[in-house]
């Protein structure tokens, strides 16, 4: 049909309505294929034990056992642990966000010799497992006197970090570089180019990192596993750990305990997400 | 330039911050290296050697043990009471716990051992003793137990002990263990009027009243009751074997063929998956790995029966879907159980092996005992019959048991981990997996795929 | 800088530009190459040695040159398995993990109101992990109580035993592993962002539908964020170790046995961390050979706008 036909038989009004039922209605299905799984462990969360694995399953919870909830804060100095990785946490990302965007800008808007080496070279060191690597680098921080302390998980991350040095090359590499170009030719050094120019678009990369590391650190185990000692410092991830010992787990205190290890990450994604809007416009420049 | 150099010192402001904040909230205790006094010498143990210094203790300096355990959450509580009690009566000593769940826990111990920075006591499983033991991590404890500050052994339940000896020396002292019995649910044989299991039943008793409690009242081919819960590819199955007398591999450590497939392992194995396949009275296993809990069905009510050990004891009284009653195991051809073990002991590279003796001696002797046995059966006869816990009906029959325990396959190789275990626990999981195998050609395969594997370990 | 400017001639001029450039390219990546020096040259350069060795952790480790390297080649029909499951699984699980993420992150970059909740469920499942999360899995895929066996039941269909079947363990860890598309979501979405409005606008304009304008405006646009997610996925999806550990260990009858949780067991079960070393190695040159084949091949269809052509 031609442009002007479909606005008499489909005014842009209509069209825009039937859309959106349609996006609502994938929403929904979508929303309600990746909950209910999740439901099933938050139903359980405030169950008794004997009622989570009951067959056929139960979904209502009866009695309704809110103290689940209270033992598994105080049968592991719960509030304790979120502390610690919340600690950990903002020491990492304030170091990431640091470094990886100045050492991205390098990959991404220069040019050197040896730079695609280089490169490599940094995105080898992610293909090297970490049980073979983590014997040497405890004997390190030992040495360091780091070890049941929170600095093996933190100092790191000032020296950037692969994962997220190569998702902000991506996004630095795709900022038009006539943007740069003209800052160069009016004699900003790169420092400047990258603070006034590439980092104010890139606020969904940098929110992209953030929520990454966010839950890196939230959900890391084998570091904290290795590294701290004493239960006090340790993290969530160890945390919720707890609630198994060898043969048996406490499931209902477990359920609980993971929703509510569960509820930061969403409240920092639900925030963090709000960066993702839509499209900045480079006027002047066609793309 | 000034907005740049702001970010600059803002950034540099915020490192100082976290590096302040990393290193203020977790303060390392100043470990001041100590030795006591010590009146022995310690034993060399393969080519380590600990050399007692003799130092008098500064004034109000503590030196600090740390001590490794797999316990966690609840399971600790009674870690940190003995500590607590322990540290009143030795002000000299700080003690620090290091507690890590399930299996993520020997990993741990391992990279720190590898580091030279394990914890001076270290709590080990039964099976991990050969292991950790043959290549020089613990220190022996004979000479300790006769020296200056000595243990009676006589105080401990009878073969408790066994488990903690490597080549005939005492390395571990026990702090828990656990037999196997049967759990039943007097609900159920109320309702169906099957008399209770006794003590001294046979295979066949135990078949027939597994039977008799497996209803499928709508006829929908799914039981709504099973007779008898099992566990799938867990060393359990080693109950069965030593019941009809076999054994799945030589003692010498050196056969495994001519015993993994021997008549008495093919009927024991033979009996364990008819209760599955051909009986059908057993619930097809949840998974098979010891993970995620099993089945669930003698927890919900729908079991008769559960053929398991100790620990989800606790748990099953508190359950309401459930009234409790314990007896032992079934006899088959001879009356036999197995155990399983946790204990203590001291790693050979410590740098305080007298304090940390001492601890050990309070930890799983009599003094610890006495927290212990509000969480489990302390495995000093002393505190257990005082607490008349062998003739509690229910306590009772896990104590009973340790008279009829046999050696479980991993005492007589130190490979039985990695050639043994692996091959048959396959071989079951291929004969549940797949109702028509022959149990006798199966086993066959896996006795010389494990022969092989063995082989070629010892050949080493 | 203009005096500079008009003391060089042109040539010197470009020249020193350019050295310029390599100069602050350098600056830019020493923190990157002081933290690789610390903290990832030692342990990789050890674990290299480590490979060449037998070792026990317990006990210091025995040179044996490349005896390790020659059983794993030649002899050991684990490794063979592990490799042959992993390589399956990442190539199943990549694509549609690519595909999934990209019409999820299409779906919530509408704007509609209150689109900020939905992205966040769908965010959500890819942050939970470990033994939670996998056994509520487990308890998904339960035979007989189980979600899906449930559903599939209600169209009459008889659901297989999903972890406990050697058939169907992969296809369930799969799954279980594609409910954390929400990864690659935010990534797409970040994408998305930088596409520029006036550019559909204009296209609307001419007459492209729908469809033209996805496959001509947005898709070559996001082609840096799929290179991303794909070569991110190959690295992680290879090293692939917590969820198979918990569900089903490597079983049954070894259908699971992934790469990472072979080398584990060899390190930490075995005491074989020399052998584990030369299988961390050998994944690594595995790796790091798709790695490079997908750069390689990269410049064809991925287009940056920062970069000159």
């Amino acid at each position: 049909m031609k442009p002007q036909e479909k606005d008499l038989l489909f005014p842009a009004h209509w069209r825009r309505n039937i859309w959106n039922a349609m996006i609502y209605a994938l929403l929904i299905a979508g929303s309600l294929m990746f909950l209910l799984p999740l439901f099933w462990a938050f139903t359980s969360s405030f169950k008794p034990d004997y009622q989570i694995f009951k067959i056929p399953p139960q979904w209502i919870p009866n009695p309704i056992r809110w103290q689940n909830y209270s033992e598994a804060w105080t049968y592991v100095p719960f509030g304790r642990f979120m502390l610690n990785t919340l600690i950990i946490a903002a020491g990492a990302i304030t170091g990431n966000l640091l470094s990886c965007t100045i050492i991205a800008y390098g990959f991404a808007r220069l040019r050197a010799p040896g730079k695609n080496a280089l490169f490599i070279l940094m995105l080898s060191t992610m293909m090297l497992v970490e049980p073979v690597r983590i014997i040497p680098m405890y004997i390190e921080f030992k040495t360091l006197g780091w070890i049941d302390t929170f600095l093996p998980m933190i100092v790191p991350a000032f020296f950037g970090s692969p994962f997220y040095i190569f998702l902000l090359r991506q996004f630095f590499m795709n900022i038009p570089k006539d943007l740069s170009d003209a800052a160069l030719i009016d004699g900003a050094s790169h420092l400047q180019i990258l603070w006034r120019i590439i980092l104010p678009i890139s606020k969904p990369a940098l929110a992209a990192v953030a929520i990454f590391n966010f839950q890196g650190v939230w959900n890391d185990f084998l570091y904290p596993l290795v590294f701290l000692h004493r239960h006090t410092n340790f993290t969530i991830a160890l945390g919720l750990n707890f609630f198994r010992s060898s043969y048996s787990i406490q499931w209902g205190n477990l359920m609980a305990a993971s929703m509510m290890a569960l509820l930061p990450m969403v409240v920092v994604f639900f925030f963090a997400q709000r960066y993702f809007i839509e499209g900045i416009s480079f006027s002047g420049i066609k793309g | 330039m000034n907005s740049l150099r702001r970010f600059w010192s803002i950034g540099l402001l915020v490192v100082l911050v976290t590096g302040l904040l990393a290193a203020c909230a977790p303060a390392t205790p100043q470990v001041v290296e100590k030795t006591v006094e010590v009146e022995k010498v310690v034993e060399k143990v393969v080519e380590k050697v600990v050399t007692p210094t003799p130092a008098p203790p500064a004034e109000g300096a503590k030196m600090v043990i740390r001590v490794g355990t797999g316990d966690s959450g609840e399971g600790l509580n009674p870690h940190q009471e003995i500590i607590a009690n322990f540290e009143k009566e030795n002000p000299d000593i700080l003690v620090q716990l290091e507690a890590v769940a399930g299996s993520d826990y020997y990993a741990r111990l391992l990279t720190q051992i590898a580091a030279g920075d394990a914890p001076d006591i270290m709590q080990i499983g039964d099976d991990a003793v050969p292991m950790f033991v043959s290549k020089g991590a613990f220190l022996p404890l004979d000479d300790f137990i006769k020296g200056a500050d000595p243990l009676d052994l006589n105080i401990y339940l009878p073969n408790t002990l066994k488990p903690g000896m490597y080549q005939g020396k005492q390395y571990f002292l026990p702090k828990d263990f656990s037999t196997m019995a049967v759990y039943y649910n007097k609900k159920i044989f109320d309702k169906y009027n099957v008399p209770y299991p006794k003590d001294g039943w046979t295979w066949d008793d135990f078949l027939k009243t597994a039977q008799q409690l497996t209803i499928d009242e709508n006829k929908d081919g799914t039981p709504e009751i099973w007779g008898v819960q099992l566990m799938a590819n867990w060393n359990g199955y080693e109950y069965f074997t030593a019941s009809t007398g076999a054994k799945l591999i030589s003692e010498d450590g050196k056969k495994i063929v001519g015993y993994m497939d021997s008549p008495e392992t093919i009927k024991a194995v033979q009996f364990y998956v008819d209760l599955y396949n051909k009986y059908k009275v057993a619930p097809p296993p949840a998974d098979f790995n010891q993970w995620a809990g099993g089945n669930p069905e003698f927890a919900n009510g729908t079991a008769a029966m559960r053929l398991f050990g100790r620990w989800p004891q606790s748990g099953l009284l508190k359950n309401p879907n459930v009234d409790l009653g314990v007896v032992s195991v079934p006899v088959g051809d001879k009356k036999a159980n197995i155990m399983f073990w946790g204990g203590f002991g001291i790693f050979s590279g410590t740098k305080h092996p007298e304090a940390a003796w001492r601890f050990l001696k309070y930890y799983v002797g009599e003094g610890g005992s006495k927290v212990w046995i509000k969480h489990g059966i302390p495995p000093v006869a002393s505190v257990v019959k005082e607490a008349g816990m062998d003739q509690d009906p229910i306590e009772g029959v896990w104590i009973k048991a340790l008279e009829d325990v046999v050696d479980r396959a991993y005492v007589s190789s130190d490979y039985w981990g990695e050639t043994g275990a692996p091959a048959f626990g396959k071989a079951l999981e291929k004969l549940l997996i797949d109702p028509t195998a022959d149990v006798a050609t199966v086993l066959k395969e896996a006795a010389a795929e494990a022969q092989a594997a063995l082989d070629e370990k010892l050949g080493q | 800088m203009t005096a500079i400017t008009q003391r060089f001639s042109p040539l010197r001029f470009r020249w020193s530009l350019q050295k310029r450039e390599a100069l602050a390219f350098y600056l830019c990546i020493l923190p990157w190459f002081i933290g690789f020096l610390l903290f990832y040259l030692g342990p990789i350069l050890a674990s290299f040695y480590f490979s060449l060795t037998k070792w026990d952790l317990l006990n210091p480790p025995q040179f044996v040159g490349l005896e390790n390297y020659e059983r794993i080649f030649t002899r050991d029909k684990y490794f063979l398995q592990a490799v042959k499951v992993t390589t399956i699984y990442t190539f199943s699980y990549v694509p549609l993990d690519l595909i999934l993420g990209l019409l999820i992150a299409l779906l919530v970059n509408q704007r509609v109101r209150g689109v900020g909740v939905f992205r966040t469920i769908f965010y959500m499942p890819s942050v939970l992990a470990g033994v939670a999360y996998v056994v509520m899995w487990m308890w998904v895929f339960n035979p007989q109580a189980g979600l899906i066996n449930g559903i599939l039941a209600y169209f009459g269909i008889q659901g297989p035993r999903w972890l406990l079947d050697p058939k169907w363990a992969l296809p369930a860890l799969i799954i279980m592993s594609l409910w954390g598309v929400g990864r690659s979501m935010v990534i797409y979405l970040a994408g998305l962002q930088d596409i520029p409005r006036e550019l559909y606008e204009s296209a609307s304009i001419d007459g492209a539908n729908t469809w033209h304008r996805f496959w001509n405006i947005t898709l070559p646009l996001l082609t840096p964020s799929i290179l991303f997610n794909l070569i991110f996925s190959i690295i992680l999806t290879f090293q692939s170790f917590t969820n198979v550990y918990i569900a089903t260990n490597g079983g049954p009858l070894d259908a699971t046995l992934f790469y990472v949780l072979y080398l584990y067991r060899k390190a930490f079960d075995h005491l074989a961390m020399g052998y584990a070393s030369a299988l961390a190695w050998i994944l690594f040159l595995i790796v790091l050979v798709c790695t490079l084949i997908i750069f390689a091949t990269s410049g064809k269809w991925v287009f940056y706008r920062g970069v000159e052509e």
